[in-house]
């Protein structure tokens, strides 16, 4: 799944160590959901969401792109 | 009490079992730890003990260390882990029952079953006690 996580997160100004440890996951793991190697669950879907300032999962996450 | 907080570690992925200071506060937590073993097994104490003395904190550490571990939430990488030891598991099992096989094998030929290492059997065992008991715990659980 594609995802504009590295997108926002370039746009807070925010490394990817600093993105992790604000949802409690390592940097690798940042770096493959900005890779869009992972899928996260909804639960972290939502918290990163929140973290990178956007109300919508879907802004986001993009679903049907591959 | 536990002492060590998971975000001190990351978890040991390439070079065994347990945890990898991360922070200042891991690699202080890792130091005091070896201080405190060394410190015990050069200990002028009586062996007896000593041993005792160093089994309890063993057994700290264990405990403390295990409920760090527990408590990672990165979620890739605890399903990582969780796969990671699946296969780690099945390796263990299948040299099991291949040394388990020819022990059997060996006895059967011998006519004596005296020989066969029942800790080996005892071990496959208890790993299908522990498959079904958790299998039970999380069919519970959600």
């Amino acid at each position: 799944m594609k995802t504009k996580i590295g997108f926002y997160r370039k746009k807070l100004n925010i490394t990817q160590e600093e993105l992790a440890q604000k949802v409690e996951v390592t940097r690798q793991t940042i770096i493959s959901l900005e890779q869009g190697k992972y899928n996260p669950s909804l639960e972290l879907a939502y918290r990163l969401t929140r973290a990178l300032g956007q109300k919508k999962i879907e802004d986001v996450f993009l679903l049907n792109s591959r | 009490m536990v002492i060590a907080k998971p975000q001190w570690f990351v978890r040991r992925k390439y070079g065994g079992w347990g945890l990898m200071p991360k922070t200042w506060q891991g690699w202080i937590y890792s130091l005091i730890m070896i201080i405190i073993v060394l410190g015990l097994v050069n200990a002028p104490l009586d062996m007896k003990y000593k041993i005792v003395i160093i089994l309890a904190a063993a057994i700290f550490f264990f405990i403390d260390i295990g409920s760090a571990m527990i408590r990672l939430k990165d979620e890739r990488e605890k399903i990582h882990e969780a796969v990671a030891e699946r296969n780690a598991l099945w390796a263990v099992l299948l040299v099991l029952v291949i040394g388990i096989s020819y022990q059997a094998a060996e006895s059967a030929v011998k006519g004596n079953y005296s020989s066969m290492d029942w800790f080996l059997v005892a071990a496959v065992f208890v790993a299908l006690v522990v498959k079904a008991v958790s299998n039970i715990w999380l069919d519970r659980k959600d």
